[in-house]
């Protein structure tokens, strides 16, 4: 039985990860064997270059730096506090140390011996992904690492004490109904009736003789194209029928057949077995099915926020989406599908916003009510990846007029820009600090306006220019005409050809937040070895990835990606000697939006702040393995866009 | 006490266990020996009260220290069982924990045995010694030999040098609670024998560095 003295031990390792995946019987085991060693601030533990010892570290009390010789100068590379394991090397392959470890004040250390670990690496599977992964302080993470310790996260389970950090969802299956309620080309729709009304549902699939799909007549064609036209009982079905229906694969997964509804406002979605419509029909399912299977439908919300007239009810719609964002992210469905839901829901606020404001200012303004204009998103808005109700970044470009028209025109788009943010406040956004926003006459102006402001940008490079670069360079149209917003991403690609050092410039300015090196206790530990009080998320890890995804979509003329994670994935396509490292580089943008809008959803905040200590240790050595791609992206930039001659 | 059986005891033979424990002590260590060569036997009793005569020893705790190393696996945790079982305490303290007890036998024969070559460690370490003797005595243990070491009387020496008047000595401020508060030594299961064993262990290891700090660096320096 275990002593006193080897229970403290127990109680502490089974608080920590790899431990806490051990049984209680295993752990006594291992606790028993442990020697508690102490050091005096600055002494070494092992140093770099030294054959490994007969066992690994986790600190007790204390912490410890992990340090490299670097040009004869020695650079922290980590602090390990309380709880994390390093010196693994000892158990990993028995190389020599490949960095130095010293007290960085008085610790209190437990040696765990490596035999009687070798044993349980190789049994337990959690154990052995855990230093596979490179979890472990200290261990070079390899670039594929990144996706691999994110999917070992979700294999290592879910743990009270990692405040719900869940990461990708697993395939859902999909209940789509089969075999489906049909009928030929040609058939009457009174057959087809009977048919429904024996089957008792309220769709019926149209198909051809090789039973593609060709159509379907529901509850509502019947009575919207049938009855209510006096049509005969004998009409052919193709007659009334909705057609082409969209298809899909049954290999999709749940969430992408869920955004395919929702952003074709589908009631249905049906199944072929190739996928395409000129495949045979393998089933159906419904925004009615999804329903169920949801208990809580974007595709509802979405209708309902179309349909509303009234602001107070936007606002309450707007409220329920964050619960389903919750939902969401608490069901580790991914994050690419979460944006997409959520970026739907608020581009139809502003849709929904345009329309009661044009049905209310129309009448004053007659010389100019069909005047074009396309309202556009900003900053993390226009990228899409706006999950929580952070501040607003938009603006307004409308079609130029002739002179005696154009202060019409601004009145009028200044009324429907002011209505629309009136809107977007009550559903609970927040305004932009700056004030950029479609509301601020300087951001609602003609397109001739806009392609100077832009030109100014990226033919004055100062870091004001550079700035604004950041958040109107990725502009989208959410709602009004395309067109306008097209035209002027054409501008936008045609100066930057001619003005090609706007990259380098634009370059440099990505690299002005440096990744964070870590994390210890509660602070945030910087590449000089400085801490500090918050991680400010936003800052330190995503505006790094979303800058350099910026300039290297601009420098490939990609048009049409706003998304910070689809840019690494088309950069991936469009580099393959690079594509490990961009999809890294996306994966983990995707932790950082996941991991800050848990922490807005849990603080009501934007998330934005992140008190160190509130992380688990997975947590953290996750997000401290996410940082890696940020550096590595740095370095291509520096080098692609030779910053190290480029003027300061 | 039965005197007449403790007379009969007595005339009895030691026990093989006493008599090899003896033999090992014949051997004396080297001044010279440096402190990271040094084993320490670090322990602590728990007992019924602070007088040696009437009072007995509860449980015994002890770990092993060597080059700085606690070792856990050298740890030592018995109970043993109370002659009369002091149902005041128990009803005090609201615990009726089934221990395992072991036989007093069997802990002295274990501690004699960890304690071969080992420099005894122990906050306030005679009264635990002379405790542990009682025990022992019946079985033929007449002195605990080894070297000790009070992690009291080595505190104040580094904090007042070699020679110090005792009665000077604030002694409150050498409590095991108040060192371990000084040397940030976090204080859980205080008051159980093997609890205080691993905080004099950690005392002990931090009171080492500094002396190790000022020039004590063997044996000899330490004890001599």
């Amino acid at each position: 039985m275990a002593n006193v003295i080897v229970n403290r031990i127990i109680d502490f390792l089974k608080k920590y990860p790899p431990f806490s995946f051990l049984s209680s019987e295993l752990l006594s085991q291992v606790a028993a064997e442990v020697d508690l060693i102490y050091f005096e601030k600055e002494e070494f533990l092992f140093q770099k270059g030294e054959p490994a010892k007969s066992y690994f570290f986790v600190v007790k009390e204390g912490a410890i730096k992990l340090t490299d010789d670097v040009s004869g100068k020695e650079e922290t590379v980590e602090f390990c506090d309380e709880g994390d394991v390093f010196g693994v090397l000892a158990l990993l392959g028995k190389r020599p140390y490949i960095l130095n470890a010293r007290a960085n004040e008085p610790s209190l250390i437990i040696a765990v011996p490596v035999g009687i670990f070798e044993k349980i690496l190789n049994e337990n599977s959690q154990v052995s992904l855990y230093f596979a992964s490179g979890f472990a302080s200290g261990q070079v993470v390899v670039r594929s690492g990144l996706s691999q310790s994110q999917k070992v996260r979700n294999l290592l389970g879910r743990k009270s004490d990692e405040n719900g950090l869940m990461l990708l969802s697993g395939q859902r299956t999909l209940q789509y109904s089969h075999p489906v309620v049909q009928c030929p080309v040609g058939t009457s729709v009174f057959t087809a009736v009977t048919k429904m009304s024996k089957a008792s549902v309220g769709s019926i699939m149209v198909v051809d003789q090789n039973l593609h799909p060709k159509g379907i007549i529901t509850d509502k064609d019947l009575r919207n194209r049938l009855i209510a036209k006096g049509l005969p009982y004998d009409t052919p079905v193709e007659k009334i029928m909705s057609h082409p229906v969209v298809t899909a694969s049954k290999e999709l997964e749940f969430s992408q057949v869920y955004l395919t509804m929702v952003k074709h406002r589908l009631h249905h979605l049906v199944f072929t077995e190739d996928g395409s419509p000129d495949s045979p029909l393998l089933g159906i399912i419904s925004d009615h099915d999804i329903l169920l299977s949801q208990g809580n439908s974007p595709a509802v919300l979405i209708k309902a926020l179309q349909e509303s007239e009234d602001i107070h009810e936007m606002a309450k719609l707007r409220n329920q989406a964050e619960g389903m964002l919750k939902y969401y992210l608490d069901n580790e469905l991914a994050i690419d599908f979460i944006a997409g839901i959520l970026t739907e829901i608020n581009d139809t606020i502003i849709r929904r916003a345009i329309v009661l404001a044009l049905t209310k200012h129309q009448p004053s303004f007659p010389e100019v009510q069909d005047l074009e204009f396309c309202f556009l998103g900003l900053g993390s808005e226009g990228r899409g990846e706006q999950l929580l109700r952070t501040d607003l970044d938009n603006a307004l470009v409308y079609q130029d007029v002739p002179d005696k028209l154009e202060e019409k025109a601004q009145n009028f788009m200044h009324l429907i820009s002011r209505d629309v943010m009136e809107v977007l406040f009550a559903c609970g956004f927040h305004s932009c600090p700056a004030e950029m926003m479609a509301n601020n006459p300087r951001w609602c102006q003609p397109l001739s306006q806009w392609k100077r402001y832009f030109s100014e940008w990226i033919r004055e490079p100062d870091p004001q220019s550079l700035m604004m670069g950041t958040i109107f360079f990725d502009f989208r149209a959410v709602g009004g005409k395309q067109a306008l917003a097209d035209a002027l991403t054409q501008h936008v690609y045609e100066e930057i050809h001619q003005e090609k050092v706007f990259l380098n410039f634009f370059a440099k300015n990505a690299l002005l937040n440096p990744p964070p090196l870590g994390f210890f206790r509660n602070f945030m530990v910087e590449k000089s070895g400085k801490h500090a009080e918050k991680f400010d998320i936003k800052l330190r890890a995503m505006m790094p990835l979303a800058d350099a995804a910026r300039v290297l979509i601009l420098s490939h003329q990609v048009v049409g990606i706003n998304n910070t994670f689809k840019r690494y994935e088309r950069l991936a396509e469009l580099e393959p000697n690079q594509a490990s490292l961009f999809r890294d580089a996306g994966k983990a943008y995707e932790i950082f939006m996941r991991i800050r809008a848990l922490e807005g959803l849990a603080t009501e905040s934007s998330g934005r702040f992140i008190q160190p200590d509130s992380l688990g240790k997975l947590q953290r050595q996750l997000l401290k393995n996410a940082f890696f791609p940020i550096e590595e992206i740095q370095k291509i930039l520096k080098v692609r866009f030779q910053l190290d001659y480029f003027g300061n | 006490m039965d005197w007449k059986k403790f007379f009969g005891f007595a005339s009895l033979p030691k026990p093989d266990f006493i008599r090899a424990y003896e033999k090992s002590m014949e051997r004396k260590f080297p001044k010279g020996k440096p402190l990271s060569e040094v084993e320490f036997l670090v322990l602590d009793t728990e007992t019924t009260g602070l007088t040696i005569k009437k009072d007995h020893v509860l449980s015994y705790g002890s770990v092993l220290v060597i080059d700085n190393r606690i070792k856990i696996s050298n740890s030592r945790e018995f109970y043993l069982k109370p002659k009369k079982r002091n149902r005041e305490a128990i009803k005090v303290h609201g615990l009726v924990q089934e221990r395992p007890y072991v036989s007093r036998e069997r802990l002295i024969r274990t501690f004699l045995e960890d304690a071969r070559q080992k420099v005894l460690v122990g906050h306030h370490l005679g009264f635990d010694l002379a405790m542990l003797e009682r025990v022992g005595k019946s079985m033929g243990l007449r002195k605990i030999k080894n070297p000790g070491l009070d992690t009291y009387d080595l505190a104040v020496r580094l904090d007042r040098g070699r020679y110090y008047d005792p009665h000077t000595v604030p002694a409150k401020e050498y409590s095991l609670d108040r060192l371990c508060e000084r040397y940030a030594i976090a204080l859980d299961d205080r008051h159980t024998a093997a609890g205080d064993a691993l905080l004099t262990a950690q005392l002990l290891v931090k009171l080492l560095k500094v002396a190790e700090a000022k020039g004590i660096k063997t044996y000899g320096d330490l004890l001599g």
